[in-house]
């Protein structure tokens, strides 16, 4: 028995928070690690006592071993959890730590060694009676043994998709095993390759494992975590909606015979794949605690943390297995720096603002948030993109669902994409509710990816809580008229009009006539009449198009700082908005840019305002276009020499979080692309010149 | 195309909402004056038929200002919009600060006379870049943006205005010149213009002329006189004479572009100043110049709490009679108009048919004479002493005309009516702060003089729509002439046609009538524009920002006083 009185942790983000949590629970002291661009991260801020690690990359920070145990040794700490990625399945620092005298949170180096070989592990699956499908081993590029189809090819080390390849018939698998062992090489460094059976509609479900070193191993039921997208995990729940009692059955007790066949210590996880037809293969151990352990948390009550902790200690387990009963769904969603809409493309820059199911004050509404970031976080490009974890629990999988979607849409996380919008829309989506949710769910449902957040009315109501915020900013800046009502005019020809810019780079319309209502005590408060979509603008002949714009009937029944009560057509909306200037000046003259986050219970949009004018100098000199913001060129579409047709998109230029298209005026040639992708470009940047012929 | 209400009936009171910064409004003790308590039973079956009836007035000024901007008839504006140019309100819209207002000046100038009404062109006041300046342009889409007699009046004023207020002016230019054939009513005087724009120029006002599109022969001096200048790319031309011109002239074949490009003149000739790629280039350009010009107003600015009144401004629709013979209280117009309703009264108990006073609009101080009545001696005496006080004070005077007259007969004219009448006007002649006219009723005979009319120059003058102005009230006119023409036949001993008298008066009678009213009036450029009365704070409140943009300095010196 050890006693840990001093626990460092040697991880960032939202676990590291999450560990020290528990740790204070129990009456610890907690020492973090931060690398230089998590100097004042919220994970450092969590802890006790912090050392920098220095550098920025993982290698050159969180990676270090004998940085973080001389870490260890310098502030007295007595023992070492390393939460789960960078080190936590290292048998080697495993094996330092242990041999600097620390306690190490975690199984043994021989178990991580064993487990983390997934031949090796699959062997020791077989030999402890797990129910699984059979391997069928690669030596020397050599299939040993008969393939049925479809199977499966995989490396034996890493994961995450590498090294893996589908196979459907036989003359298909030489080439496959080549090219799975090629890229197994290249990312792991070993390129050994296994085959199994591939499962066809199959779902992800893994045990909870938890051993102790005095034989006891307990498992805590699975969780499902099917929905993935290129093999990371967005959605987890426990237990699982898919699979049967009697297969329940079979994976919780084949995962505790392997964890009892290795002598298993601490927290682990046994991932299968269950097939549409029950057939069940062993994938892997994972040695450490997972991302998504909150689901089983919460529908056991047990911490898990606090379980890693005792047992590392050399404490049993303080729960048998008959003390542990699955209560209710949880469901965890997994918040990333990502946008779905476009590939997922990583999305990185300074958080604004951070807050996720604000309307918490009712405990019967809260949701679980696991966070590394808070208002004004940086997320870079050197960890990996997961924002926050959001947990439900509620007595039925629905409610759980349910209540998790409304949590999500009262969140706002501004200043970088992130797949909120994706994840409201499938807690929502008839087939994810039925829980027909196989892997192949994503690519299944590709309008959740698409998804553009709230809809209809509460789309609109977000819209002009922009726009009134903006209004108000406008009226608040004019020093000589301020007491005229907005917009006044004592002949109209036209309301007041504003064009946005969506995310998606869609641009939004809106027109409004304000008009002041007197109380009964003599105040004022603001009504409009407003119009959506393109206002008629002349057509070839000069006539104006047709207006088909519907009038909206507008109350601001309160306003504030940071936000409105918007009546439209007699429906109350509580919008709140954070305005935000780019540069100096308003919007008039594309100087600046004005960006509004606008959130309410439906939902979060951000929209930016289109500058009103033009900056023409370079176009006027017969140039080209010219760059509308501060950006990066993330494509370039042309070369020199190349006709281009009006219209024609050139460049793509990323600035405000949100990709230019940057197009032909008119027809012409290239004369000179002046910009390479990962340039940065200004405002006003001539980003191609062209050459129009006819202006010489 | 979306019909807008024109002249939406907003009440500029408390604008701005409970968290944002503004103006204190706490009332304190230093506010000027005490509450008017309002006797206006707004629910009474009379104010009811009143505000009725003025409503009706006021709808049938709508509906002229909805015909205004497209009075150049749908195929010209489509032609215009079809050539990828905007409106010539359009183009203001660009111009001004987003959600700032625009007072539109003569809107209704030309009504009733031979040139269209509105002119063919466009006058106010808005704000861009936070600067308050005098706005113009010209339409297009009437006769080529040519001017004609009422647009060279039109444009006089808007000079008048920009130089009296010290406000910088933009204009929108257009223009194929004078309307050739209305030459003689407009050649002489009109070349004033361009006198007006240099004289602006030496005092310092700044101008700023875009060509949108030709500034031809007297019209280049547009341009030509202006500060600066911002040419539309293969839009602005500007020559003296055009290309059939030349040819007959000096027998050169020479095309538009050559001769007057806005690329020639910007880099040959040193006309244009800023090149425009197009017309909203050439705004963010104008913007950008105003910008550079660092200007600051000369007068205090709002100095007094900017509340609302107690009493709904929009009730002021139904406060002034729709008939103008039908007495009112100018203090239930006061209630609806001046801040908190606060009004300090100055010698109440003295001259009452003249009420004066202080109180303030949006802020603005302001010295108030109103009209509950004829102008006898006292009220005469009172009002001169009234604007001395508030010469000494600088403060600017707003006079509130529901006049019909000074008194007349035997008790007045024993009683110094003329000589008192003489204070008045030798009052408001030398006057030097800001004068303002609100015609809330009539302004018959010398009332309009002692109240500071357009003869006087206010530097604005507003009407509602129920305003009339004549010498004199047109059934006492009629009521005149018939007596006149009685003793004339009289004396020549004729027998009177009863008849044809009777058509006569009555004929007279119609004219007179019809020319009083308000509309005859604006369209005569009598005023600066017919607005709804609701509106009245909003205007006033801009007209008195504006006139701050100049000193606002009492006058120190008058004419000898008949004592």
């Amino acid at each position: 028995m050890s006693t840990i009185t001093r626990l460092l942790i040697a991880n960032r983000g939202e676990i590291a928070v999450r560990i020290a949590r528990t740790a204070h629970r129990l009456g610890m002291s907690t020492v973090g690690v931060y690398s230089e661009p998590d100097a004042n991260a919220l994970h450092v801020d969590s802890v006790d006592v912090a050392v920098a690690l220095g550098g920025a990359t993982p290698a050159e920070s969180y990676l270090r071993g004998d940085a973080i145990i001389a870490a260890a040794i310098a502030t007295g700490a007595d023992a070492i959890h390393p939460g789960y990625g960078f080190l936590a399945e290292n048998a080697a620092f495993a094996q330092a730590v242990i041999d600097a005298g620390l306690v190490w949170v975690g199984p043994t180096p021989e178990q991580v060694t064993l487990l983390g070989d997934k031949v090796a592990a699959k062997r020791a699956a077989l030999d402890a009676g797990v129910p699984t499908t059979s391997m069928i081993e690669v030596v020397d590029g050599r299939v040993d043994g008969e393939v049925t189809y479809p199977a499966l090819v995989k490396a034996a080390a890493g994961g995450g998709g590498r090294g893996m390849r589908v196979v459907r018939s036989v003359d298909e698998l030489d080439e496959a095993v080549a090219a799975a062992s090629r890229e197994a090489l290249s990312a792991f460094g070993d390129g050994a390759v296994f085959i199994e059976p591939f499962l066809e509609r199959g779902r992800h479900v893994e045990v909870q494992i938890m051993g102790d070193r005095h034989g006891n191993v307990v498992h805590l039921g699975e969780r499902e975590c099917s929905i993935q997208r290129r093999n990371q995990k967005v959605v987890e729940e426990s237990p699982s909606a898919g699979i049967s009692p009697e297969v329940r059955t079979a994976l919780c007790d084949g995962a505790v015979a392997l964890a009892r066949h290795v002598g298993y210590e601490g927290a682990g996880t046994v991932e299968f794949m269950v097939g549409a037809d029950e057939t069940i293969t062993f994938l892997e151990v994972n040695t450490r605690l997972q991302v998504e352990h909150p689901v089983t948390e919460a529908v056991t009550g047990l911490d898990l943390v606090e379980l890693q902790l005792r047992v590392a200690a050399g404490e049993a387990l303080p729960v048998a297995q008959d003390d542990i009963a699955v209560t209710g769904h949880a469901i965890e969603v997994r918040v990333v720096a990502e946008d779905p809409a476009t590939g997922w493309m990583p999305s990185t820059g300074r958080i604004g603002r951070f807050s996720i199911g604000r309307h918490g004050s009712d405990p019967s509404c809260l949701v679980r948030v696991d966070t590394g970031v808070r208002d004004g976080a940086e997320i870079s490009s050197d960890y990996d993109s997961l924002v926050a974890k959001v947990i439900s629990h509620a007595p039925t999988r629905t409610e759980a669902a349910r209540r998790l979607a409304r949590a999500l849409r009262d969140s706002q996380i501004t200043g970088i994409r992130t797949n909120v919008d994706s994840l409201v829309a499938l807690l929502g989506e008839a087939d994810y509710l039925a829980a027909n949710t196989p892997t192949a769910y994503l690519d299944e449902h590709p309008e959740v990816l698409t998804s553009i957040g709230p809809e209809g009315d509460d789309r609109v109501a977000l819209l002009l809580g922009a726009v009134f915020a903006l209004e108000a900013d406008r009226r608040d800046v004019d020093g000589a008229t301020p007491f005229a009502p907005s917009g006044w005019r004592n002949l109209r020809t036209q309301g007041q009009r504003q064009v946005w810019l969506e995310p998606t780079g869609e641009h939004l319309h809106v027109e409004y006539v304000m008009r002041p209502e007197r109380l009964s005590d003599g105040s004022t408060r603001w009504a409009a009449s407003a119009w959506l979509g393109p206002w008629p603008e002349p057509d070839e002949e000069g006539a104006l198009t047709p207006d088909d714009r519907i009038e909206r009937h507008v109350r601001l029944l309160d306003r504030r700082i940071d936000g409105a009560a918007i009546e439209i057509d007699g429906h109350r909306h509580n919008v709140g908005t954070e305005v935000v200037h780019h540069g100096i000046g308003l919007d008039d003259d594309g100087v600046g840019a004005v960006t509004v986050h606008t959130r309410s219970t439906a939902g979060a949009l951000t929209v930016t305002r289109a500058p009103r004018f033009a900056l023409h100098d370079a176009q006027a000199e017969g140039g080209g276009p010219i760059c509308p913001l501060p950006g990066t060129v993330i494509a370039v579409h042309v070369s020199n020499g190349d006709s281009v047709a009006d219209g024609q998109v050139l460049m793509v230029v990323e600035a405000m979080k949100m990709e230019h298209k940057i197009v032909a005026p008119s027809d012409a040639v290239v004369s000179e692309v002046r910009f390479a992708v990962g340039d940065r470009v200004d405002q006003g940047d001539l980003l191609v010149a062209l050459d129009h012929g006819d202006t010489a | 195309m979306k019909v807008y209400p024109i002249g939406t009936a907003a009440h500029g009171s408390d604008l701005r909402f409970g968290a944002r910064r503004g103006r204190s409004t706490t009332v304190t003790d230093v506010t000027i004056g005490t509450v008017i308590r309002s006797r206006l039973d707004t629910r009474s079956p009379e104010y009811q038929a009143n505000l009725a009836a003025m409503q009706e007035l006021w709808d049938g000024v709508a509906a002229e200002l909805a015909s205004v901007p497209t009075i150049g008839g749908q195929r010209y504006v489509d032609r215009h919009r079809r050539r990828g140019k905007m409106l010539v309100r359009e183009r203001i819209e660009a111009l001004v600060d987003p959600d700032t207002p625009f007072l539109e000046l003569s809107p209704l100038a030309g009504w009733g006379t031979q040139d269209p009404v509105g002119v063919g062109s466009c006058t106010g006041i808005g704000i861009v870049e936070g600067v308050e300046c005098a706005i113009s342009g010209s339409d297009m889409t009437y006769r080529g943006g040519s001017g004609n007699p009422t647009s060279w009046k039109k444009g006089s004023r808007f000079h008048e205005i920009a130089r009296e207020n010290r406000l910088p002016v933009i204009v929108l230019n257009e223009s194929a010149g004078a309307d050739l054939p209305r030459q003689a009513d407009l050649f002489i005087q009109g070349g004033a213009s361009f006198k007006d724009l240099t004289q602006l120029s030496k005092m310092g006002i700044p101008s700023i002329t875009m060509a949108f599109g030709p500034n031809t022969a007297g019209g280049a001096y547009t341009p030509g006189m202006s500060d600066y200048t911002v040419f539309v790319k293969e839009r602005g031309t500007a020559y003296l004479g055009g290309p059939p011109l030349v040819k007959m002239a000096i027998d050169e074949i020479v095309d538009e572009e050559t001769l007057g490009g806005a690329d020639m003149h910007s880099r040959t000739s040193g006309l244009s100043d800023y090149l425009a790629v197009d017309e909203l280039d050439a705004i963010r350009i104008t913007r950008g110049i105003v910008r550079h010009l660092g200007w600051s107003k000369l007068g205090p600015g709002a100095t007094e709490p900017d509340d609302p009144p107690l009493y709904d401004p929009a009730e002021l629709l139904g406060c002034a009679s729709a008939d103008v013979r039908i007495p009112f209280d100018i203090r239930e117009v006061l209630a609806r108009l001046l801040d908190g309703s606060r009004f300090e009264e100055f010698k109440p108990l003295y001259g009452d048919k003249l009420v004066c006073g202080w109180g303030s609009i949006h802020g603005f101080p302001v010295g108030i004479l109103g009209n509950n009545g004829i102008l006898f001696s006292e009220e005469a005496s009172k009002g001169a002493q009234f604007i001395q006080l508030c010469n000494k004070r600088d403060i600017p005077l707003a006079f509130l005309h529901n006049i019909t007259g000074f008194m007349v007969g035997s008790k007045a004219e024993q009683g110094g009516i003329i000589r008192n009448g003489a204070k008045l006007i030798n009052a408001v002649s030398n006057s030097t702060v800001p004068h303002f006219n609100l015609m809330v009723g009539a302004s018959y005979g010398a009332g309009n003089y002692g109240m500071a009319g357009k003869a006087y120059n206010p530097r604005f003058i507003f009407s509602w729509p129920n305003h009339r102005v004549a010498v004199m009230g047109p059934k006492q006119l009629a009521g005149v002439m018939e007596i006149v023409a009685r003793n004339a036949a009289a004396g020549r001993g004729m027998e009177v046609d009863e008849e044809a008298l009777a058509a006569q008066t009555m004929g007279l009678e119609s004219q007179i009538e019809h020319e009083s009213t308000a509309l005859f009036s604006t369209g005569r450029l009598w005023d600066d524009g017919i607005i709804h009365p609701a509106d009245s704070r909003t205007v006033m409140g801009m007209a008195l920002s504006a006139v701050h943009s100049n000193v606002v300095q009492g006058a120190t010196e008058y004419g000898v006083w008949r004592h």
